[in-house]
């Protein structure tokens, strides 16, 4: 199990060493170039060739790469050019609000999602499965800065409970913390009620039940284990998209989180920060994949033997 | 509701008995975050209007954007090349350092060092040395007579620093301390959030009657009114969206703001491209576009016609000139026609992608296909824009131009051959439009310089190598309580007198 989690962690040096030659060629090839925009519309090009030279980027495409590379390996990111701060420092100061959000979009994914999907399945074609369903569907396809939006006219203004934007209390992250996790929610909804489906119809469910045990015993042990491996694939992957999605949300309810730091360099052309940014991005989602695998070994002995057979 | 009426009575209730004694605080919500606190080394309004409050500068401008004392009492010019300035004794720093000479000659020399890269260096390049005869008097030498030398000084990129506050912060300086002479002292900057100052009882005017000040980035138009419906924010200072400023100007629960905006908006055309060359051709675009259908649909309103190729708040604008160019699509064909181009041509326009922009660039694409010129709009980034348009972009390009606030800095950078391959982008060169500009900072007489510029005002009508469009307003808003708040049209508002009222 541990050789399998080591390796695993091996594999994402090529994969981070990947992201980090596509971000830089991109960050670079891109027209336009951050002296540019640092000096705004009335620099002359004697400037912008000064500034470009200060800032390193005079010398050949390769030699900037290997100095970032080296760099990066010892921890360091650069300084961003616009504010001038170290770019790690600015990382690790805004990943917090950002992986809280992610957190709380997941848990009110999930404690929503799969109760929604189990009480849909187990009572087919009923009603309630109907209303289910159509709330799923619904917290699917509506944008969520829509949401975001009524959600704010609803709490904010029609009845002021809740602060509309900024990062200083717990009321600040239950909006976004819905508007983040509703389509999370919903995929995670319509997931379990069919994977239930299914599993309800197993020949091992029925031998369960025909021995007498009790139906929510059943329900816990032999259905709802078996319905969580699809369930924690899709929350894995949804988590991923949700670190990098929450820019949206981010900006609706001015959060300073990493998503809006990365849109900001982008704009900015702040090369630095953008590596940097999409590179810890890019860490943070292989991380979690790999968590995911885990879980599933957790969840599934047959896995969880594949594993061991595997030493 | 019945049930949720003492709930909502007890919240309220902890609600005020956690507000503590009342301290007059103010919450502005501006578009973005600030980028840094060093006036020497960010370009951005948003670090612009905290760095107003936090520093001061030789002199200032005031809300009709005429000059006036700061830190300098008074000034003079011994001859045409030098200027003294003589400067208020007893002001500190916040940092408890004394405030002298030396403090001005080394704001001016850090921001004309290439190390620094100060993007405020511009506005110096006509310095020759900066002296500090004695502690409270500051001699400056120019290379050539400059005249808009006062108006350079105004800038909040020549913001005088201490420096011991600086060299004692290093790289932090701007991100962790921020040390002027200010009526507000900088207490901390929560990056991405928000910045907060608080009242700096040393001032030397006397301390401001608020007591602290916190400036919030929120990217969102919809958040900022809804923050500022919902008592999060109490001021927003410009950058308010035009299709709700109707709205809320009607709404007696707030008090709005509206100036015009020292930046007007035109679309430029590379007069090295086919047909732009020929001034027939540009006359005819420029009588082709209605420009108030441009105020009406883009604008809502909140914008004039440009009179020229100034704003009318710079100093230097001819307050006789009216709207250039009438809509006129007989006289633009008329004109085409004795260019050679009675079946019109082909064009691109190149934009980016803000929503204002984009959108006047559809309605002139419009307007031009009335007259038979068939152009096709390119959207690019905005740092891609400005670096082809100065090399030289394929047509024409939608870009504004807002200058330092004098007739100088809203010309000569765009107009004058000398800034080909720069910020003269229209790549334009004209011996008459050029000895004018030069005229017209050589001398030192004010009214005499007023005379040069009313006359290159209408040359550069005449010749037009860009298609004038507008002048848009500033707009703002706030709560009620809010009291003394003055917009100013550099967008740069400071709030020294502003006072809430309970």
């Amino acid at each position: 199990m541990l050789r399998y989690f080591t390796k695993r962690l091996i594999f994402l040096i090529p994969v981070l060493l990947g992201v980090s030659i596509v971000i830089f060629a991109i960050v670079h090839l891109a027209p336009g170039d951050p002296a540019e925009v640092m000096l705004g519309p009335s620099a002359t090009q004697e400037d912008i060739g000064k500034l470009r030279e200060q800032l390193g980027l005079t010398k050949p495409l390769y030699v900037q790469y290997w100095i970032f590379l080296t760099n990066a390996l010892k921890g360091d990111l650069g300084r961003s050019i616009k504010s001038n701060a170290p770019v790690l420092e600015e990382i690790l100061e805004r990943f917090p609000a950002t992986l809280t959000l992610a957190s709380l979009g997941m848990l009110f994914a999930i404690t929503v999602g799969l109760p929604l999907g189990v009480l849909a399945a187990l009572k087919q074609n009923t009603w309630v499965d109907a209303l289910c369903s159509f709330f799923a569907l619904v917290g699917f396809s509506i944008p969520n800065f829509w949401v975001g939006l009524m959600l704010m006219l609803l709490l904010s203004i029609t009845i002021p409970i809740l602060p509309s934007s900024g990062f200083d209390s717990w009321k600040n992250l239950i909006m976004p913390t819905i508007v983040l996790g509703i389509q999370t929610m919903a995929v995670i909804a319509r997931m379990t009620r069919s994977s239930m489906l299914e599993v309800i119809r197993q020949d091992y469910v029925r031998t369960a039940r025909a021995k007498g045990i009790s139906d929510r015993l059943v329900l816990t042990r032999h259905i709802l284990t078996n319905v969580m491996i699809p369930v924690v694939t899709i929350a894995g992957i949804y988590f991923g998209h949700s670190l990098g999605g929450v820019v949206i949300t981010e900006t609706i309810f001015s959060i300073p989180g990493l998503g809006r730091l990365i849109v900001d360099a982008i704009r900015a052309q702040d090369y630095p920060v953008v590596q940097g940014g999409v590179l810890f991005f890019a860490l943070c989602v292989g991380i979690v994949n790999l968590l995911v695998d885990l879980l599933y070994a957790v969840l599934d002995p047959r896995i969880k033997a594949q594993y061991r057979s595997a030493k | 509701m019945k049930v949720f009426r003492p709930v909502l009575c007890a919240l309220l209730l902890v609600a005020a008995m956690s507000v503590p004694a009342f301290a007059a605080e103010i919450r502005l919500a501006q578009v973005a975050d600030i980028s840094s606190l060093d006036p020497h080394k960010v370009s951005d309004i948003y670090s612009a209007n905290v760095i107003r409050q936090i520093y001061s500068n030789l002199v200032q401008v005031n809300e009709n954007m005429e000059i006036v004392p700061d830190l300098a009492e008074s000034w003079e010019n011994p001859d045409d090349l030098t200027w003294i300035f003589h400067l208020r004794k007893g002001i500190t720093f916040h940092n408890g350092e004394p405030f002298t000479a030396k403090d001005v000659k080394y704001s001016i020399e850090r921001i004309r060092n290439p190390e620094t890269a100060s993007p405020g260096a511009t506005h110096l390049k006509e310095v020759q040395s900066v002296e500090a005869p004695d502690d409270y008097t500051v001699k400056i030498v120019t290379k050539r007579p400059f005249a808009p030398m006062l108006m350079s000084l105004t800038r909040y990129e020549t913001s005088i620093l201490n420096e011991k506050a600086v060299s004692a912060s290093g790289a932090d300086y701007g991100s962790k301390a921020a040390v002027g002479t200010g009526p507000f002292k900088f207490v901390e900057w929560s990056r991405g959030d928000k910045v907060t100052l608080e009242k700096n009882p040393e001032y030397f005017r006397g301390p401001a009657v608020l007591d602290r000040v916190i400036y919030r980035g929120i990217p969102e138009d919809a958040t900022r009114l809804i923050e500022l419906e919902s008592g999060g924010v109490d001021l927003i200072p410009g950058n308010f969206p035009y299709q709700e400023f109707a709205n809320i100007e009607k709404n007696d629960k707030y008090l709005t703001y509206k100036v015009p905006a020292m930046s007007t908006l035109y679309m430029g055309l590379n007069t090295e491209v086919k047909p732009f060359g020929d001034k027939l051709v540009r006359q005819a675009m420029n009588y082709a576009v209605d420009k108030q259908a441009i105020v009406d649909a883009v604008y809502f309103g909140f914008a004039a016609p440009s009179r020229g190729p100034l704003s009318p708040v710079i100093w230097g604008f001819d307050p006789t000139r009216t709207a250039v160019y009438p809509y006129d699509p007989v006289k633009a064909k008329e004109l085409l026609k004795q260019a050679g181009y009675a079946d019109g041509f082909d064009m691109t326009i190149y934009s980016d992608n803000r929503t204002e922009r984009r959108s006047a660039a559809e309605l002139i694409q419009a307007y031009l296909a009335e007259v038979g010129i068939r152009a096709n709009i390119e959207l690019m980034e905005w740092s891609a824009l400005l670096s082809t348009s100065a090399k030289g972009i394929g047509g024409a390009f939608m870009l504004g131009w807002t200058g330092t606030g004098d007739a100088d800095g809203g010309m000569t950078p765009v107009y004058h051959s000398a800034n080909i391959g720069s910020s003269n982008r229209f790549r334009y060169k004209s011996e008459g439009i050029d000895a004018l500009l030069d005229k017209g900072t050589a001398t030192l007489d004010q009214d005499a310089r007023k005379k040069v510029y009313a006359e290159v005002q209408e040359l550069i009508t005449e010749e037009c190598p860009l298609v004038f469009m507008i002048s848009q307003e500033l707009l703002g808003a706030s709560s009620k309580k809010v009291q003394g708040f003055k917009l100013y049209p550099n967008m740069i508002s400071p709030l020294y007198t502003v006072t809430l009222s309970e």
